[in-house]
């Protein structure tokens, strides 16, 4: 089975926790965030005839003020990027928050869920926002903690993404031993 | 084409001349028209047959060539491991000072490592000896130390020494990513574990100044403890239960040592797919054991083997307090006894060196302390006792000592009416005098009374009297006449007299007969009293009658008085309607002079 490290990070209060809740399998309590400041879950996702087991670092939201610490994005697969679709501000941060990703995990696959699109009515994003960010290089996916619209397709496009990464690593040929 | 200045071919020996002319020409042609390929092979040829590198060109190739073949495989380590060897052996007996500092930075740090670990695991031990001196299990520790013998810190180290590793797991440092993980199905959330582990191990290098203290390398819950060891690439971490032994983390530490060293690619080029650590599951094996201190479950066995002694303890020392308690209680009794003992007095009495001690008074004929002790079940053997004599006046051991000493026959009776002593019955005239004498002298005796003693008959008397005396010459209700088995009475009692007469005579005894006349309880006193003395009469007058000397015989009544006693009423008015004989004799008083000198 293939595993991938994928964090998940946002600004505080994005819905980021609640987002994928009830999509994963968790073992530790969400106390973990105030204490060691992540917490990891668990989601297997299923692409063709593999099954990839992805490792989900939800990173404590930080205040735009805030560093994620490096050691928790090192050698991450993937980031998941929560924003508010209701606070300007979340989404504004978005890129800021790549760039500093970026200097800890490297280019990295990246998808953006603008969250909470089940009160479409109070969003303050629009849709060239989005095109900005698929412009930057960001794949973009409206999701919904409340419905739970969008989070299982975000989580396939991370698998297969990272799958398709992987798949050149492990051809390439074992040299070690004589 | 030839290589060499040779000729080409030989021409006929007539234009011999000639010929050399040519070949010279020849050759000068060939070197203007070839000379610089001409070199060039030459030199070609050389280097094919030499097949040698200069100096500049293996310059040149060396770098190269060392990256290439280390890629290849581990040959050309191997082979220049013994020349770099030598090498550093000889550089440090040249100038150690030189390589000393080249690898101080790698050597300090190594030394603080060590030391520090040692300095980890010494206050460890201390602290697990300071936790378990007052816990529940610390005090068991510290009694089987007493009981033992053995150092405390030696017991709690044996204890200590009882661990289990549960798991081991293989982490990918980087990512946090489960490699691999022992035993298997042991922990269903192992790749969670293993990212926390990380994100845990991240946390606290990030929290606590991780580039001057080094990294997470174990913590604890309860009796779990979580080892870990890191290497450039990946981590192994090992939970343990129990106390982890101070090798363990060196054991991990080569281990991923190993992994690093066998898996290096695999490491490397890990992108999320760990099947290729699944062989590195025999080396995690290796550290997954279960270790109990063989002395501990060898004592435990000892202890439950002898763990029948401690209820034959209890038992034994319930028995020796219950028989220490019966002891007391039977020699608080015997004392009690004693005390009240005629002739005894106690004086002290105490418990010492596992001894009763007891000291007194005690009258010779008083009874045996010892027996008496014995009796009420004190072990004699356990008593030491100290009686010093003395003469008791208390009445039973002054009626013993007065029998002790007067010796009287059967027939007489010795009782104290408050300091005389008072005899009764029948006794030889020679044992009353003796008393009359001997008794007075008696401690305690104030007076002796012998009124009550009848002299003793010899031995030729003794029966004919008792004989008439046991008579009765009975009377009809009212009456004073004989009637035919009153005359047939009273004949026998004449014949049984003159025989009685001449053994006194024979005896030189001096002998008188006594009737005495009674009457039932009917009627006044008076008239008994008057009838009784006639029925005296009536029978010292036949006896007369019958040849008894009338000097020898007296009369007496008593009446309704004295009676002779029986069970029935009617037959003790019947016994009592009669006349009796009795005997008195005593020596004549010659006789007796004769006695006292016997």
């Amino acid at each position: 089975m293939i595993q991938k490290k994928v964090c998940m990070v946002g600004v505080f209060a994005t819905g980021k926790t609640s987002l994928v809740q009830r999509f994963i399998h968790s073992l530790f309590s969400t106390k973990y965030h105030s204490t060691v400041g992540v917490k990891i879950d668990r989601k297997q996702v299923q692409v063709g005839t593999e099954q990839v087991n992805l490792l989900l670092w939800d990173i404590e939201g930080r205040t735009a003020e805030q560093e994620i610490p490096d050691s928790y994005l090192k050698g991450a697969h993937a980031v998941l990027y929560v924003a508010d679709g209701t606070r300007r501000e979340t989404f504004e941060q978005l890129f800021s928050l790549r760039d500093h990703v970026r200097s800890a995990a490297g280019d990295v696959p990246s998808i953006v869920a603008l969250n909470k699109y089940d009160l479409k009515n109070q969003w303050v994003v629009a849709a060239a926002d989005g095109k900005k960010l698929i412009d930057g290089g960001f794949h973009m996916l409206t999701t919904s903690a409340k419905t739970g619209e969008g989070v299982e397709d975000a989580f396939r496009w991370v698998a297969k993404t990272t799958l398709s990464g992987a798949t050149q690593t492990v051809q390439q040929p074992d040299h070690h031993g004589n | 084409m030839p290589d060499d200045g040779a000729p080409l071919t030989e021409s006929a020996g007539g234009t011999r001349d000639v010929a050399e002319v040519s070949v010279h020409e020849l050759t000068e042609l060939r070197d203007l028209l070839f000379g610089a390929e001409r070199r060039q092979l030459d030199e070609l040829r050389r280097r094919l047959d030499t097949a040698e590198l200069t100096p500049e060109e293996l310059a040149e190739k060396l770098p190269q060539a060392i990256v290439q073949r280390s890629a290849r495989d581990r040959q050309l380590g191997i082979a220049l491991a013994p020349t770099v060897e030598n090498a550093i052996r000889e550089s440090v007996r040249r100038n150690p000072r030189e390589m000393a500092t080249a690898i101080f930075p790698v050597l300090g740090p190594a030394i603080r490592k060590a030391i520090a670990e040692t300095m980890s695991g010494l206050v460890n031990t201390i602290n697990r000896a300071i936790e378990h001196s007052l816990s529940p299990q610390g005090i068991r520790w510290r009694i089987e130390s007493w009981r033992t013998g053995v150092p405390f810190a030696q017991i709690v180290m044996r204890h200590a020494l009882v661990y289990r590793v549960e798991q081991v797991l293989l982490v990918h440092a980087e990512t946090g990513l489960l490699l691999a993980h022992v035993p298997d199905g042991s922990l269903g959330d192992a790749d969670l574990v293993s990212s926390m582990l990380t994100a845990i191990g991240d946390f606290v290098n990030d929290s606590f100044e991780p580039k001057k203290t080094g990294e997470l390398r174990a913590f604890a819950a309860g009796d779990l403890t979580v080892l870990v060891e890191t290497g450039p690439r990946a981590n192994i971490a090992a939970v343990v239960r129990g106390t982890p032994p101070d090798s363990l983390p060196a054991k991990l530490q080569s281990t991923i040592e190993t992994i690093h060293l066998e898996w290096c690619d695999p490491l490397t080029a890990f992108n999320g797919d760990a099947a290729a650590f699944t062989t590195t599951r025999p080396l995690l094996e290796d550290c997954v054991e279960t270790v109990l201190a063989t002395d501990t479950r060898a004592k435990s066995a000892g202890l439950r083997r002898f763990a029948w002694v401690i209820p034959v303890l209890l038992l034994l020392a319930g028995g020796l307090a219950w028989r220490t308690a019966r002891a007391n209680r039977q020699w608080s009794a015997a004392l009690a006894r004693l005390d009240t003992e005629p002739g005894i007095a106690v004086i002290r009495s105490e418990r010492s060196d596992g001894k009763w001690r007891i000291t007194g008074m005690r009258d010779p004929l008083a009874v045996n302390p010892s027996v008496l002790m014995a009796s009420r079940g004190v072990d004699t053997n356990e008593v030491v006792a100290h009686w010093e004599p003395y003469v008791s006046t208390e009445p039973a051991l002054l009626l013993a000592r007065a029998r002790h000493v007067l010796a009287p026959p059967g027939g007489i009776t010795l009782s104290l009416k408050g300091d005389t002593l008072v005899a009764s019955g029948r006794a030889p005239a020679f044992w009353i005098i003796r008393a009359d004498g001997l008794a007075p002298a008696l401690a305690g005796v104030g007076a002796v009374d012998l009124s009550h003693v009848t002299p003793g008959l010899p031995a030729s008397m003794e029966p004919i009297a008792a004989e008439i005396e046991s008579q009765r010459t009975l009377f009809a209700a009212g009456s004073d006449a004989l009637d035919q088995r009153a005359v047939s009475s009273i004949a026998t009692v004449a014949a049984k007299l003159r025989e009685l007469v001449k053994a006194a005579d024979a005896n030189r005894y001096d002998l008188t007969i006594q009737v005495v006349g009674r009457a039932d309880p009917t009627g006044t006193e008076k008239d008994n009293l008057a009838l009784s003395r006639r029925r005296a009469a009536v029978v010292r007058d036949r006896l007369v009658s019958l040849g008894i000397n009338a000097s020898r015989l007296s009369i007496d009544a008593s009446g309704s008085g004295d009676p002779i006693p029986a069970d029935a009423s009617a037959e003790r008015a019947r016994l009592n309607r009669s006349a009796s004989f009795t005997i008195r004799a005593q020596p004549s008083l010659n006789a007796n002079v004769a006695e006292r000198q016997r």
